[in-house]
């Protein structure tokens, strides 16, 4: 196998993992960026909200970054590490700065400055935008700038499979050029995890086809601890069947949820605030209807516009209006669009601090939302997700940056660790007949919906405990048919199936063990949050084929936990 | 919205290839309800009936340009198309995918990009400020207008669909394409770019090969109008130290044309024949004018425009 | 019935036989061609490289003075005069800043333009509003057994959106209307392609270059001759064959007829009337058309 040798390789591409990149390169070493597929496909691009921060003098006047650190940590139901919260806040305006001016198009007031709007869970308005494409703008811009450093090699189909390890330290990553499967090694001094999310692991997604869980995967079998796996957020709203986004907003304008019948079911969940309750509420209420059969054949409800007028709603929500047109074929002013909930970005993800250091795996450092600060806690803000990719990416480039400065060459050969995850990757292109993985896959997806949902009880989480672990032995069956080895997708689709069968299991386990409800974890068998007991991080190890679960406090600097009452 | 589930069965024909096979067709059935895309359907295909099928899609939403190929001839996203609206616009239930145009197959449905991304790279894609700026020491701010404007170019997605589809592209080898001129134009237009120069020694010769077949709007899922920013570009052409001769040519013909807008109104066509290229350009194109017979129309004047000093105030803003 | 007919400068011009047809086929349909009101150039699908609210400005002149005749729809033969026309009313409708800088030109001059007329080309016409039976009721001399490509070129039917008449990639139009005549249509890969015509101000070899393509297309698909719908066009395929064919040192000629002179031959009318071009007259005498 071939071997390439980097100060630093950074496993994905998106905005988290180019941050980080452009900041180590600037300091001089070299990188390689890994992603598997060309980096502005990365799910960054699919950000449209905005992104929060306070910009000193450009700013409303009520507010500041104590505002803004007290919102995200009340938003994450009193989860927050409130050290990120405040080192988020404080940041956010510089980082904000410096998009712009690296080109970031942000909209403008009639002045020439950054323009401002609100967005849910604020109390004072803060999040800059971009059209309506906030994600994609700064992750082009990004892209373009870090493209541009001369120390900065792009691996793009490269599919990154496993972290090598010696006893205390990350030695670099085995990935695969996936034009035609020949493996490498690249050896580094840090790696930074920058790999994105796992929406693919539930069978109703926003998240693009690519968010298959690959970066928690490869940092559990590296025998890494994921921070609060158990929380996963879900939007109420996304298209059916496409599953793309359908902004709350557009329910802030007047729009109504009904079922099948044409009634307003909401009225039976949430008889004063109605299709304005808040997220999980209005989720939980469409599953129910759905779940209880009045809901459309194929399972969504209708979200309805209709009774709005054509010249108010192309003038207020155009950009409902025109996702219902592309990806639905629906013309939203005569009928109503078809809606059901979907899994929306996990809070879980690879235990670090505050400057993306993991503490498990010396030299391994993860930033964005494969990372687990815990910035969002129990649950996440609009807006702060593409602020957190910068922030954090950001930080951690600087991290890495500091370690790489003090590092000294370990003494031990490697190579055989190395082999031996090109081995375990090989293994499933050796069967000549198995199962396909879509069927395993397919099966998965329902399983997470169904049990480890949005929302959850004991034995709907024992459930899918054991069918998780029947569907990872079921998976030694799954084999690969296409037999080229010319931009094979089946065989990364396989070990992407891997990855997604070892993040379902360190999931369920987590939100069995978690007996309250938070933030986005919510069981019907314990529906309150109980800072008494459970006010903690869960970690959780993947050994083989059970996950070893401990404790972590959670770092309270300045708020005390509160009821989370909007 | 109905009660009743409302599929409907369709044969999705796709153009396969790998080097060991080479090009082959494939069928699959599948059975579609109104509201579904065909990225949809390429995900059931492969996850229901064949995992070896090969095709890009990630964010189903049109904003990472993964999925462009053929949908019935039309190079399109496949997240961008709705199936049953398909069937209906061609009458029929057998929808042809095939890979994009001009782009070397690599498997089945996917192509080898990387002609398009050096033509992205080309375009020098970043933006130059001053030092002072780009540390932090001194702001340049932007209008709103021009930040409508420069956004407008700057939401390509790199897709390459233009790029596939443009006729220019195969035939000429001098000639960038329509997203990197989109790319280009949003950084040679920004105010706070500091070397125009330098964008323009790439953009320009390039931007005066475009034939304005319009293919590029047409097929641009995010309405960024490439064909526009070339004409932008071309307007650029006075700042310009050096001129090659296509981008000479270009400047004499355009020049003729205001000319003669401002003389009579009208395209005097034989005064921007001279204009552009000279007496023996002209001269010698005249003679197969005369093979075919159409000298004699070049002999009859026609009227000149009557209000002329409207037509003089709209493009200069005098009314002589 | 009347229609403001905008003939631009090309069927003024070097393609004078385009205007010629154009009104001998209006004329046997018993319709009233009245010229636009002292009309100047739509720019030439150039001018806007230069100073775009400018352009919009001149189309918008036309557009205001087929208003003040009070009348809607004014019709061209040319694709890139229909073209110029559509996009500019489309750019002042849909664009605001754009808007603001072309009132700053009009301002003061006597363009006033309220949004409802527009340009349509002679084809829609024909096809929507006259109808292919009325077509056939015409024919005199039915072109049976002759093999007619159906050339779109690219202004008549791009950008969709804006031309909006019918579908850029699935188009008709011209296989109804040569199906009307007797005659056999032609598609052929390149049928909507461009011809190249504007790449004569700049780059004249790729200009012939995308010429050729178009000719060579037709005629490998079996094409006796070829129709296009545009002045410009027809100035690039038909009048400058002579040119495309010493540069490609080819022995064949494809004859090139404006979509109206098929019409005129299938009315009756003789190729002189119709000032059908030299070099297609003799390919049409051997082929027994004329």
């Amino acid at each position: 196998m071939d071997k390439v040798s980097y100060d630093a390789v950074v496993v994905g591409a998106g905005l988290a993992g180019l941050m980080a990149a452009h900041e180590i390169a600037s300091a001089g070493y070299r990188v390689a960026v890994l992603s598997k597929v060309f980096p502005t496909r990365s799910h960054s691009a699919a950000a449209e909200g905005g992104v929060a921060a306070y910009i000193p003098g450009n700013s409303d006047p009520n507010d500041s970054p104590e505002y803004m650190a007290y919102d995200t940590i009340k938003g994450g139901d009193f989860l927050v590490d409130q050290d990120a919260a405040e080192l988020f806040s404080y940041k956010s305006g510089e980082i904000i700065d410096l998009l712009e001016r690296w080109g970031v198009l942000f909209n403008r007031q009639p002045d020439g400055r950054i323009a401002i709007r609100y967005f849910g869970g604020q109390t004072y308005p803060r999040t800059r935008f971009v059209g309506d494409k906030t994600g994609m703008a700064m992750l082009h811009t990004v892209f373009e700038k870090t493209s541009g450093l001369g120390n900065v090699d792009f691996y793009f189909e490269w599919f990154a499979w496993e972290l090598v390890r010696d006893e205390s330290r990350v030695r670099g990553v085995v990935a695969f050029d996936m034009r035609n499967m020949t493996p490498v090694f690249f050896k580094a001094k840090a790696v930074v995890m920058a790999a994105g999310g796992m929406g693919m692991l539930y069978k109703h997604t926003t998240n693009s086809y690519i968010g298959t869980g690959d970066g928690y995967a490869m940092a559990l079998r590296a025998g890494v601890s994921l921070k609060d796996p158990e929380f996963v957020q879900f939007h109420p709203t996304a298209l059916y069947p496409s599953d793309n986004l359908i902004s709350e907003a557009v329910r802030g304008e007047g729009a109504v949820l009904r079922n099948a019948k044409g009634e307003r079911f909401m009225a039976r969940y949430a008889p004063k605030k109605l299709d304005l309750a808040p997220r999980d509420i209005v989720s939980r209420a469409i599953v129910t209807e759905i779940k209880e059969g009045r809901g459309f054949p194929g399972g969504y409800v209708g979200l309805d516009l209709t009774h709005l007028g054509e010249e108010y709603i192309k003038e207020r929500l155009p950009l409902a209006v025109e996702a219902a047109k592309n990806f639905a074929g629906v013309d939203a002013t005569k009928e109503m669009i078809p809606v059901r909930p979907a899994q929306h970005y996990y809070m879980g993800g690879i235990d670090v601090d505050i400057t993306g250091k993991n503490p498990d795996l010396i030299g391994l450092f993860a930033a964005g939302e494969v990372a687990c600060v815990s910035l969002h806690g129990a649950n996440r803000l609009g807006s702060n997700s593409l602020l957190e990719t910068v922030v954090f990416g950001r930080e951690t480039g600087k991290a890495v940056v500091e370690f790489l400065k003090g590092y000294t060459e370990p003494s031990s050969d490697i190579d055989k660790e190395a082999e031996k995850a090109v081995d375990s990757a090989y293994d499933v292109t050796k069967s000549e007949s198995g199962i396909h993985f879509g069927e395993i896959h397919e099966k998965l997806r329902d399983v997470m919906w169904d049990y480890v949902g949005i929302f959850r009880d004991e034995n709907g989480l024992k459930t899918a405990l054991s069918e998780v672990i029947k569907l990872r032995e079921e998976a030694k069956k799954v084999y690969v048919s296409d037999k080229s080895k010319v931009y094979n997708t089946e065989f990364y689709n396989v070990l992407e199936l891997k990855n997604m069968l070892d993040l379902a299991l360190v999931i369920a386990s987590a939100a069995l063990n978690r007996k309250e409800s938070r933030g986005a974890h919510y069981r019907l068998d314990y529906p309150e949050r109980d800072d008494q007991n459970w006010l903690k991080h869960t970690i959780a190890y993947l050994r083989g084929n059970s996950v070893e679960i401990t404790y972590k406090p959670v770092k309270i600097t300045k708020w005390k936990p509160e009821a989370r009452v909007y | 919205m109905s009660l009743q589930p409302q599929e409907e069965e369709v044969v999705f024909r796709i153009k396969r290839y790998s080097p060991e096979k080479g090009s082959y067709w494939q069928e699959y059935k599948l059975k579609v309800d109104r509201y579904t895309q065909v990225v949809e359907a390429l995900r059931r295909i492969k996850s229901e009936q064949d995992p070896t099928l090969a095709y890009r899609a990630a964010c189903h939403m049109a904003v990472c340009g993964s999925c462009g190929m053929k949908i019935n001839g039309e190079p399109r996203l496949a997240c961008k198309t709705n199936i049953l609206e398909m069937v209906k616009k061609y009458g029929s239930n057998v929808i042809t995918i095939e890979p994009m145009d001009y782009f070397k197959p690599v498997k089945d449905l996917v192509v080898d990009l990387d002609d398009f991304y050096q033509r992205m790279y080309k375009v020098e894609p970043r933006l130059h400020t001053h030092k002072e700026v780009l540390e932090g020491k001194a702001e340049h701010r932007l209008k709103p207008e021009d930040q409508r404007e420069l956004w407008k170019f700057g939401q390509c997605i790199w897709c390459g669909l233009c790029v596939s589809a443009c006729p220019v592209v195969p035939i000429d080898s001098e000639f960038l394409g329509p997203a990197p001129h989109a790319k280009g134009y949003r950084f040679l237009a920004d105010p706070r770019d500091t070397i125009t120069e330098e964008r323009l020694k790439i953009l320009l010769d390039s931007a005066w090969r475009c034939t304005y077949c319009y293919m590029c709007y047409e097929v641009c899922p995010r309405e960024i109008e490439p064909v526009t920013a070339i004409k932008k570009t071309r307007a650029y052409t006075k700042l310009a130290k050096e001129k090659t001769p296509v981008t000479m040519t270009g400047e004499k013909h355009i020049e003729s044309i205001h000319n003669s807008l401002i003389e009579v109104g009208k395209l005097d066509e034989a005064k921007v024949y001279l204009g552009t290229y000279g007496l023996l350009g002209s001269i010698r194109d005249f003679i197969y004018l005369f093979q075919s017979g159409k000298v004699k129309y070049a002999l009859v004047k026609e009227r000149p425009v009557e209000n002329i000093s409207e037509i003089r105030k709209i493009l200069t803003g005098e009314s002589k | 019935m009347s229609y403001a007919y905008y003939p631009g400068c090309s069927a003024h011009g070097l393609s004078r036989d385009v205007d010629i047809a154009t009104r001998k086929v209006f004329e046997t349909l018993g319709l009233k061609l009245v010229e636009v009101t002292d009309w100047n150039c739509c720019g030439g699908g150039f001018y806007d490289e230069k100073d775009e609210a400018g352009h919009i400005a001149l189309n918008l002149r036309n557009l205001s003075n087929v208003e003040r005749m009070g009348l809607e729809k004014m019709i061209t033969p040319c694709s890139v005069c229909l073209h110029s026309h559509r996009l500019a009313a489309y750019k002042y409708r849909e664009n605001k800043d754009l808007k603001r800088k072309v009132e700053e030109r009009t301002k003061g001059t006597s363009i006033s333009y309220s949004g409802k007329a527009d340009a349509e080309h002679i084809v829609w016409v024909l096809v929507r509003d006259v109808g292919v039976q009325k077509i056939k009721e015409k024919v005199k001399k039915p072109l049976t057994g002759l093999k007619v490509a159906a050339y779109y070129g690219c202004q008549m039917l791009r950008p969709e959106e804006v031309m909006g008449f019918e579908p850029a990639f699935n188009p008709h139009s011209l296989e109804d209307l040569i199906a009307a005549t007797g005659a056999t249509p032609i598609s052929f890969p390149a049928a909507k392609s461009c011809c190249g015509f504007p790449l004569i101000g700049s780059n004249p070899k790729g200009s012939m270059k995308m010429a050729f393509n178009v000719l060579k297309s037709a005629k490998d698909n079996g094409a006796d001759i070829l129709v296009n719908p545009c002045s410009l066009c027809h100035l690039q395929l038909d009048s400058m064959q002579p040119k495309i064919k010493a540069e490609f040192n080819i022995d064949w000629t494809l004859p090139v007829l404006y979509i109206a002179q098929l019409l005129g031959l299938a009315f009756g009318f003789s190729a002189d009337e119709l000032g059908i071009s030299n070099i297609a007259k003799q390919v049409l005498a051997q082929k027994g058309v004329i």
